[in-house]
């Protein structure tokens, strides 16, 4: 059933209880928490599938991948600005302004490095990031910047469990997200050569691939996915700001490499777990917690499974 | 060349002495001096110019009715920098010269409690317009605040606002684990157990969070008839995402004071919020929008509740040099009546308590169309 927009939730009577009493009410309880937990979870698994398609098709470590979010974020929020609500129009702008940034961390960072050692286009990742970030402060601003409520504020309950209409639109638009670059991969031509340079750079020169060009889309192309994904978490939580891509892009290392870095299916799971470890975790305890939780859950997967999930090479879907 | 270099460390050790000593040769009796210590420059320097504009508005005021029983104002203006040490030698040269009858600074806790021995040992008084850490006037007889403490808000909240304004006793708290955060939440706890208001749930957070939602799902399970928020830059966020969820609960906050930003970033989702603050440049108090638009001409930007204060602090020394009558004034008159002075600043009643600071007397504001309104003014607390 469909509760009212909060446009005039004012005049509803004030606070009531959602939770029955005893065990029914913990139950909704903690289905709420999944909930919560499974949204954001959404969030972490498309970082970390537009993640492990950098890292996979490149074959190097990023840390630029939560500036990328960032500007995705940015050019949501402009482009709302501009266009009112439209969630599509929003999407495109966002896709294209983090593909545009992914050619230049490619430009930079990538292209001179593939035959020098690793920690040198790493370091240079690191540099680049910082560069954005603090351009971003210059041109953006240090301070928060409001988002338009882009979904309306609906909610859906199912007895004391609710989920709103903006949850629900975040994890269809993951999952779209997530079934177009999985027929991307496995349909077109392009997908295939993405496939193949992942797996190995040498044999895919050999039989005639344009290694750099082919490493160069796809960074773009998961650059695009984290742009998409920043969108979602500014309209998730209605602010952006210069500075928030910093955690962000941790999250999105840590999803991937509990998902074995480059496969992009397991980097969804290890998203989606993570969101949820954490969100159950702060149901127990409190949000100090919450790196905790999720860095926590890591280590300990780690320990057990150092290859992550999956250990097979190269990018899959 | 080591002899030069010792000539100048004496004579540079030498000559503030001489100058010092000059200048209490030169005392006028019928001028009396005020030292002012304030950041000019640094990092705090839009709050040391502050200073400096709201007292000698202040000042020029007094003066220009009269002075201070007959006696003219003066401010000798000295740049503290924000620096403890810089700030400890110009108390010690304030000390020295027995033309000085009071200490008006400086800007933060840090220097004025840096200078509390300094003028413990010279009977000087120092009154600082800002310093609010809540050990710092007890320091010395001579050491004033009129900022407020930082622990006397929360308390205040717990009473007044929830349990009398609100009418209400089921809180949950949300608040920021910090220094700050911490110990808002500890002496909230405290006045809601002795005053019997009912905290159903507390959660806390850490700088830079931005999902809330687990949170406020947490807090929603506890059923509380009010939310209130502790924290500055995350208050937005919290408020919007609570609305998201569509839980129209109370809402309050002890933090961001009357801050333009969070309405600009909350919009609707602000309507009904309650708030504290010990000071608010109501719109519709015609002597209030004079005081800014002056102070705005002078300085060149927008007062906060410092200079406010700072303009506060010299009506308070003028008060204490009325009520030695046609008595003789020295710093130790200034000190004795200081303490039982009682006027109305700007910024509100203003009476010190036994340690020399005093409870700050909260306004109640909530956010009505979108505007801060003021619900109950400064003698709400006394009831």
């Amino acid at each position: 059933m469909k509760e009212g927009s909060y446009a005039n939730m004012w005049d509803t009577p004030p606070s009531y209880s959602l939770y029955e009493t005893g065990e029914a009410g913990r139950m909704d309880y903690f289905l709420n928490q999944l909930i919560n937990g499974i949204c954001q979870g959404a969030i972490y698994a498309l970082m970390a599938i537009g993640y492990s398609v950098v890292v996979g098709v490149v074959g190097m470590v990023t840390f630029t991948h939560g500036e990328v979010i960032m500007i995705g974020a940015f050019a949501a929020y402009y482009m709302f600005f501009l266009s009112g609500n439209q969630i599509i129009l929003g999407l495109i702008v966002s896709f294209a302004a983090s593909w545009v940034l992914g050619y230049f961390v490619y430009k930079v960072c990538y292209e001179r490095f593939f035959n020098a050692p690793r920690h040198v286009s790493l370091l240079t990742t690191i540099g680049f990031s910082m560069l954005i970030k603090n351009l971003s402060q210059i041109i953006f601003g240090p301070n928060q910047k409001p988002m338009l409520d882009v979904v309306e504020a609906n909610f859906f309950r199912i007895g004391a469990v609710q989920i709103s209409e903006l949850q629900i639109v975040i994890i269809i638009t993951v999952i779209i997200m997530a079934t177009l670059l999985s027929l991307i991969f496995n349909k077109t031509k392009f997908g295939i050569r993405l496939k193949a340079v992942s797996q190995d750079k040498t044999a895919s020169y050999m039989v005639g691939i344009n290694v750099k060009r082919v490493a160069m889309l796809g960074n773009c192309l998961g650059c695009g996915l984290g742009g998409i994904a920043g969108l979602l978490l500014a309209v998730y939580y209605q602010t952006i700001q210069a500075t928030m891509g910093g955690p962000l892009g941790m999250k999105a290392f840590a999803s991937s490499v509990l998902g074995g870095l480059t496969d992009v299916r397991f980097s969804a799971l290890g998203g989606l777990c993570i969101g949820i470890i954490e969100n159950l975790g702060i149901t127990v305890t409190t949000a100090s917690f919450r790196d905790m939780f999720a860095f926590g859950f890591l280590i300990l997967v780690l320990i057990i499974r150092p290859q992550g999930f999956v250990s097979k090479k190269g990018a899959k879907v | 060349m080591k002899k030069t270099i010792l000539l100048l460390i004496v004579v540079s050790l030498v000559a503030p002495m001489l100058f010092a000593a000059g200048q209490s040769e030169a005392a006028d009796t019928n001028v009396i001096k005020l030292g002012v210590l304030a950041p000019l420059t640094g990092t705090n320097a839009e709050y040391g110019k502050g200073f400096e504009v709201g007292m000698q508005m202040a000042v020029d005021k007094i003066n220009a009715a009269g002075g201070a029983n007959g006696k003219t104002l003066e401010l000798v203006v000295r740049d503290s920098k924000g620096d403890q040490k810089e700030s400890s030698d110009l108390a010690r040269q304030f000390a020295d010269d027995m033309s000085i009858y009071a200490i008006l600074g400086d800007f933060t806790s840090g220097c004025s409690m840096a200078n509390a021995p300094i003028v413990d040992a010279a009977g000087l008084v120092q009154l600082s317009p800002t310093a609010s850490n809540p050990n710092y006037a007890g320091m010395s007889p001579y050491t004033f605040s009129i900022m407020g403490r930082q622990d006397s808000e929360a308390p205040f909240f717990a009473r007044y606002i929830i349990q009398k304004y609100l009418g209400l006793n089921k809180v949950g708290v949300i608040y920021i684990n910090s220094d700050w955060g911490a110990s808002s939440y500890s002496n909230f706890k405290a006045e809601a157990d002795r005053i019997g208001l009912n905290i159903v749930s507390a959660v806390n957070y850490v700088q830079d969070e931005k999902d809330f939602s687990s949170l406020i799902t947490k807090l929603r399970a506890a059923n509380p008839e009010v939310v209130l928020i502790l924290d500055q830059g995350a208050v937005p966020q919290i408020i919007n995402q609570i609305r998201g969820t569509g839980w129209n609960v109370q809402l309050a906050t002890l933090g961001p004071g009357t801050s333009e930003q969070l309405i600009n970033l909350t919009g609707k989702n602000a309507e009904g919020l309650v708030l504290s603050t010990p000071f608010f440049f109501d719109e519709a108090d015609a002597d209030l929008m004079a005081w800014r638009k002056e102070f705005v001409s002078k300085a060149g930007f927008e007062p906060t509740i410092h200079p406010v204060c700072a303009y506060d602090t010299v009506y308070l020394i003028k008060a204490a040099i009325e009520a030695s009558g046609s008595g003789e004034i020295t710093r130790q008159t200034i000190r004795d009546n200081l303490a039982k002075v009682s006027i109305t600043g700007v910024s509100g009643p203003l009476k010190f308590n036994e340690p020399g600071d005093l409870t700050r007397e909260y306004m109640i504001c909530a956010v009505e169309n979108g505007k801060y309104v003021v619900k109950e003014g400064f003698d709400y607390a006394k009831q």
